[in-house]
């Protein structure tokens, strides 16, 4: 590639110099054909003018012969007329034999002639010559030095204007190109800040609320998402890695210890560690549901879902379990509840609401499934009678990986409600939670299905 | 049985193979996916498991070009893809059965027996026979040794996956998808719950247990009870 100029290769100069080359090209032409236009259209009017002046002579010459156009043509010259015309009568031989005009013979018809101007020489002129009836021929010509004249005025405004235009745009260029490198800089500076780690980094916005703002506010606004999903990322991968070491590490110990154990106690170890191992690819399968889940693209396979039914069907299923665990369970389900979703999906949100208010309850407590359509929504409850949380922490149970320090020592990853939250967005409602005076109320709400 | 496994990664490969033919049954192994497709539509084979991504023709392409020849050998979709729609997918294709990696082996074990006996739509039973035990499965109902044993639906439910595999062990999973249409495994216990409920009903008077627990894995009729 040829080298350019530094300022040429900034896009900024390059694009205002080439729209003032432009602008200044275009004077130009423009000028061009003005002039040429001009130009002829004086030309034709001189033309005019000649054919003018020789038809009265010419008339002259026929009323008055020869003498009479002689003294038509010396009273013209001595008057000085303002149309500055010259005047030569040519006998047949081509001799001069009137006027003042001094040039060559010349030949019938319009056409640009040289003549010798008695103080400037040889000059150009416009001449007409015309055959009279006895014969001599009359020539009418004028100085072409009026529309050379009014040509060199045209052609040196044109040049003025050309050069002022590029001296201009040029300046222009210079000073527009410098104010958007410097606009464009200040927002690459901060990308570049934001490339070497500086997430905090925002673009500069100016007070005009021009496009440059306008550009670096919507910038601002996706740094800000990505910033969040970022640091959302850094947690939860954090969390992850704190979660796995545990019962990783655990396992690590249990089979280094097999290693020393007699054969009969290896294989309760090796099924212990497979439980173990169970229990980290259950956490990774949560954590994919629950990134599948967050993409919406299950929302393509939406059918409508008879709630109702399914909620009475988990709490058949449920009732007995609970029961088994020592915990009352109780239902009541609206009829005719229905919503476009994922039949599975609502059914492991509510599965994990039950299971979560069994598992962080002690034995005794009662567990209430309801669900029932209240102003065009759809709410199912799972309220128990239990400890419950307290107001500060209601907010941060739904958070990834959050256990609160009771529940430390149950089962469980601290996704589940995580979970139940992404399923509850996905089909455009919400999990909140309130104080069921005793105990927990998880609610989700889900916008209802038109009737 | 002569089952066809279409499995890229070797070492999964080996212990399936492996685990397999320990359990008497004859694999013919395919690395990819064009193998697998001339393995399937040249052998005769009664169990096909295809891994859902094989080189040069993925496994759902060659379960829709066995399904398009018109061969209805059960499929046995396997997959590292825990995506609900990726199961919807592979049963669409006309997989029979659909089982996420990674997997126990007891799992895939029973899963391949279920699908061997699994019986054409014309031959499916109206009543179904083990030992002591009799199902009619058009009045839903059940009797032990001629005497009816009233059951909830979800039970009968139950009994009918343990009866319709005979002596073969039905996974703890295979239930929860089935009786339940769950695919994720609830941390409550629910399928023990209502076995012992069930269990409770037929053995009412000491009669003896029919149904057999296999730990870790899941249950299974004993007719011979």
């Amino acid at each position: 590639m040829p080298r350019v100029p530094g300022f040429l290769r900034s896009a900024a100069y390059r694009i205002s110099i080439i729209s003032s080359a432009a602008f200044a090209v275009a004077i130009l032409l423009l000028g061009a054909v003005l002039f040429w236009t001009m130009h002829l259209d004086f030309t034709r009017q001189l033309d005019f003018t000649l054919q003018d002046a020789a038809a009265t002579l010419v008339a002259e010459a026929r009323s008055g012969g020869e003498n009479a156009l002689a003294e038509a043509i010396a009273q013209r010259e001595a008057a000085g007329s303002s149309d500055q015309l010259l005047y030569a009568l040519f006998a047949k031989n081509g001799r001069r034999i009137a006027g003042h005009l001094r040039t060559d013979f010349p030949r019938p018809g319009l056409r640009d002639l040289i003549f010798i101007d008695p103080r400037e020489g040889p000059d150009a002129a416009r001449g007409l010559a015309v055959d009279l009836p006895d014969g001599n021929r009359l020539l009418v010509a004028a100085d072409r030095e009026q529309i050379e004249q009014i040509d060199r005025t045209i052609v040196s405004v044109i040049l003025i204007g050309f050069l002022l235009v590029l001296v201009l745009g040029v300046v222009g260029a210079l000073l527009l190109g410098g104010y958007l490198r410097r606009r464009l800089g200040a927002i690459s500076g901060a990308a570049e800040a934001i490339i070497e780690g500086n997430l905090a980094r925002r673009m500069p916005i100016g007070p005009n609320g021009d496009e440059f703002d306008r550009l670096a506010r919507s910038l601002n606004a996706m740094l800000e998402r990505i910033e969040s999903l970022v640091e959302n990322l850094r947690q939860i991968s954090g969390d992850v890695a704190h979660d796995l070491r545990t019962p990783l590490a655990r396992l690590r110990n249990r089979l280094e210890k097999g290693l020393w154990e007699p054969d009969a106690a290896r294989e309760t170890l090796i099924h212990d560690a497979i439980q173990r191992v169970d229990d980290v690819l259950r956490l990774f399968a949560s954590i994919l549901r629950i990134g599948e889940v967050e993409s919406g693209e299950i929302r393509r396979t939406f059918e409508t879902v008879d709630l109702s039914g399914l909620l009475l069907e988990l709490a058949d299923s449920y009732a007995p379990a609970i029961a088994d665990e020592g915990r009352r369970f109780s239902a009541a389900i609206e009829p005719g509840l229905a919503l476009p979703g994922d039949r599975e999906l609502l059914a492991q949100a509510v599965v994990n609401l039950i299971e979560n208010a069994q598992s962080h309850t002690p034995t005794g407590t009662r567990v209430a499934l309801s669900a029932r359509s209240a102003a065009g929504a759809v709410i199912v409850e799972v309220a128990d009678s239990g400890p419950g949380v307290a107001k500060e922490d209601r907010d941060r149970i739904v958070q990834r990986f959050i256990r609160l320090e009771a529940s430390r020592s149950t089962p469980g990853h601290g996704l589940g409600l995580n979970l139940v939250a992404a399923i509850a967005r996905l089909h455009g409602g919400k999990l909140r939670f309130a104080d069921n005076q005793p105990g927990l109320k998880a609610i989700l709400e889900f916008p209802g299905i038109d009737a | 049985m002569q089952i066809l496994l279409a499995e890229d990664d070797a070492e999964t490969a080996e212990f399936v193979a492996r685990g397999l033919s320990e359990l008497g049954h004859n694999v013919l192994r395919a690395a990819d996916g064009t193998d697998a497709l001339h393995f399937a539509t040249s052998e005769k084979c009664d169990v096909l498991i295809l891994d859902r991504m094989l080189p040069r023709l993925d496994g759902v392409a060659v379960l829709r070009r066995i399904r398009a020849a018109r061969i209805d050998t059960p499929v046995l979709l396997l997959t590292a893809l825990g995506r609900i729609e990726d199961r919807v997918e592979g049963l669409d294709a006309g997989a029979d059965d659909y089982l996420v990696k990674p997997f126990a082996f007891s799992e895939l074990a029973a899963r391949v027996n279920a699908l061997a006996r699994r019986k054409p739509l014309n031959e499916i039973p109206t009543a179904i026979e083990a030992g002591p035990l009799r199902m009619d499965l058009l009045a839903r109902l059940v009797w032990r040794d001629g005497i009816p044993v009233p059951l909830q639906p979800r039970e009968f439910r139950l009994l009918e996956e343990l009866m319709r595999n005979g002596d073969r062990i039905v996974t703890r999973t295979m239930l929860i998808e089935r009786v339940w249409g769950f695919h994720f495994e609830p941390l409550t216990n629910i399928v023990e719950t209502h076995m012992s409920r069930l269990r409770a009903k037929l053995n009412r008077g000491g009669a003896p247990d029919l149904i057999e627990t296999v730990r870790g894995i899941g249950y299974r009729i004993r007719a011979d009870a």
